[in-house]
């Protein structure tokens, strides 16, 4: 599952960038950036001074799951300063395998 | 931020302790082992190889799986632990009680004091059984998973409690029990081994391994069996021997546990064929020998029924304790102890700067020197004991030594890890 932006939406750069900014946050215990294990189901900017990202874990009560959020909220501070950050977790759809994105893919096999 | 609660890891004080306590006993364990290499050429029932079980399987097996369980309970049940507190009472009464019970098993100084030590283990069992009851009771879902953990905790209840009225017997004039001391023994060792580890060991694994893997299966059905034939097979085993005697039953008996152990492999193995991690790590590894050393000790019983001597009772304790418990501990440690570690220092600074990953934490390439020697000295110090020969037992305890350094060395250094940007 991969996210596609629309390059006419006015928050297309912000949503690339927001997209970039969460390629560095690692699950640390799988040791793949959340994007590519497809974590991060949507980003949104509904105003102008907040941006609202929709994710998942790889389970509910994943031991990581806290880190990966705070890493969510630390890399999106970083990126725009003083904005606000919504972060909603969702379960539905669950994370699954089909999630991962062939780079994903290839870097966990070898993990 | 979501409004969905993901938990919260419980704190230290209910892991910590627990990890590093352990990892000493296992230090001491292969000091004790070393001083007394002859108690395994001897009957398995003297002082010195009674301090010798009770340190590995109270000590070491128990002590790090209080600790992990602690960490994991919130993991398996999708609930925040039961009570911390309660969590690090149960470290406190664990440690005194099992120092004053070994100290006094040494010389078999009957009394009191060893009396307090069973007591305090008992009192920190029923706290771990409280907080795994209350845990998994908020859970709604049920999962077999969460039948083995709970059903093992009051195994473990059930196995100290019949510990106690063991070391109150040997003080009594007239004995409590109605068969000798010695199949009591009996009972109470297997109520520990079937009961308490393996069935906890079954329960934690098919959560843990299918996480490590990224694999799944559906065959809940395999864990359903397993439960049953592993309790099953048991209970046969203990109301035949204690109302009975223990005869050449025990293999019916153990053919049933062995179902069960099957069954449990059997969905291990499902989930290994459907996982997305290809690479077999070498912590992974550690894992499935562990499991080959269970199957082998299970096999082994009509050997040590029906020969003489105890070279194969020596032996099967040898593939319970260190070939199976230790093993998987050693392996399992490094997949969770870095991680918890991590959490408290980096957690907060995930994504803002480059840190650490939970691997950098610890020594990888003394993992792969614990792999190497732990083989080691569990084929010497198994050959010494089928050949009952003195020398090559003692090589063996040495590398058991080894394994022991390289391993503590590991684990405090990740205790003791300081923050590093």
């Amino acid at each position: 599952m991969s996210m596609i932006f629309n390059e006419n939406d006015k928050t297309y750069d912000m949503q690339s960038r927001a997209e970039m900014a969460l390629y560095e946050v690692i699950d640390p215990e799988l040791m793949v950036n959340i994007m590519d294990l497809g974590l991060v189901y949507e980003i949104n900017f509904p105003e102008e001074n907040k941006v609202q990202v929709v994710m998942t874990l790889t389970s509910q009560f994943c031991p990581m799951g806290d880190a990966i959020k705070t890493g969510v909220q630390n890399a999106l501070e970083t990126e725009f300063p003083g904005i606000e950050i919504e972060i909603e977790l969702t379960f539905s759809p669950a994370w699954n395998y089909d999630c991962v994105s062939q780079e994903g893919m290839m870097q966990l096999q070898n993990r | 931020m979501g409004e969905i609660n993901i938990g919260k890891a419980p704190g230290n004080k209910a892991v910590l302790p627990f990890y590093a306590t352990g990892a000493v006993a296992f230090l001491v364990l292969c000091i004790v082992m070393l001083c007394t290499p002859q108690s395994f050429t001897q009957h398995y029932f003297t002082p010195h190889l009674l301090t010798i079980v009770h340190i590995a399987a109270l000590g070491w097996g128990t002590m790090v799986i209080f600790g992990a369980a602690h960490q994991l309970l919130p993991v398996i049940c999708e609930q925040d632990l039961y009570s911390e507190k309660m969590a690090s009472a149960s470290w406190y009464t664990l440690t005194a009680g099992i120092i004053l019970l070994t100290w006094k098993f040494w010389n078999l100084d009957v009394g009191w004091m060893m009396i307090t030590g069973g007591s305090l283990i008992v009192f920190s069992v029923l706290l771990f059984v409280i907080n795994v009851w209350k845990t998994t009771q908020i859970c709604t879902r049920y999962t077999a998973q969460k039948l083995l953990i709970t059903g093992s905790a009051f195994w473990l209840l059930f196995t100290v409690s019949v510990g106690l009225l063991l070391a109150i017997n040997l003080s009594l004039t007239t004995p409590m029990f109605r068969v000798s001391h010695l199949e009591v023994l009996k009972l109470h060792a297997h109520m520990g081994i079937a009961g308490w580890f393996l069935q906890l060991i079954t329960g934690v694994s098919t959560k843990l391994v299918p996480m490590f893997l990224l694999g799944k299966s559906s065959k809940e059905y395999l864990l359903r069996n397993a439960f049953i034939f592993q309790n099953l097979g048991l209970i046969l085993f203990l109301t035949d021997g204690y109302f009975f005697a223990v005869t050449g039953r025990v293999l019916i008996y153990a053919a049933i546990v062995l179902a069960g152990i099957i069954f449990w492999l059997l969905y291990l193995y499902d989930v290994f064929r459907n996982r997305l991690r290809k690479r077999i790590e070498l912590l992974m590894k550690h894992t499935f020998l562990s499991f080959l050393s269970l199957i082998l000790a299970v096999l082994l019983i009509p050997a040590v029924y029906y020969s003489d001597g105890y070279r194969f009772t020596m032996v099967y304790g040898t593939l319970i304790f260190l070939g199976w418990i230790t093993n998987i501990i050693l392996g399992k440690t490094f997949k969770t102890l870095p991680f918890i570690i991590w959490n408290n220092q980096y957690k907060h600074l995930s994504g803002k700067l480059k840190i650490p990953l939970p691997k950098d934490l610890y020594h990888e390439k003394l993992t792969i020197w614990q792999f190497r020697l732990f083989i080691a000295a569990f084929l010497v110090f198994a050959l010494g004991l089928v050949l009952q020969h003195l020398t090559v037992i003692r090589i063996g305890l040495v590398l058991w030594l080894a394994v022991a350094v390289i391993y503590c060395l590991n684990v405090f250094k990740l205790l003791f890890h300081k923050t590093k940007i």
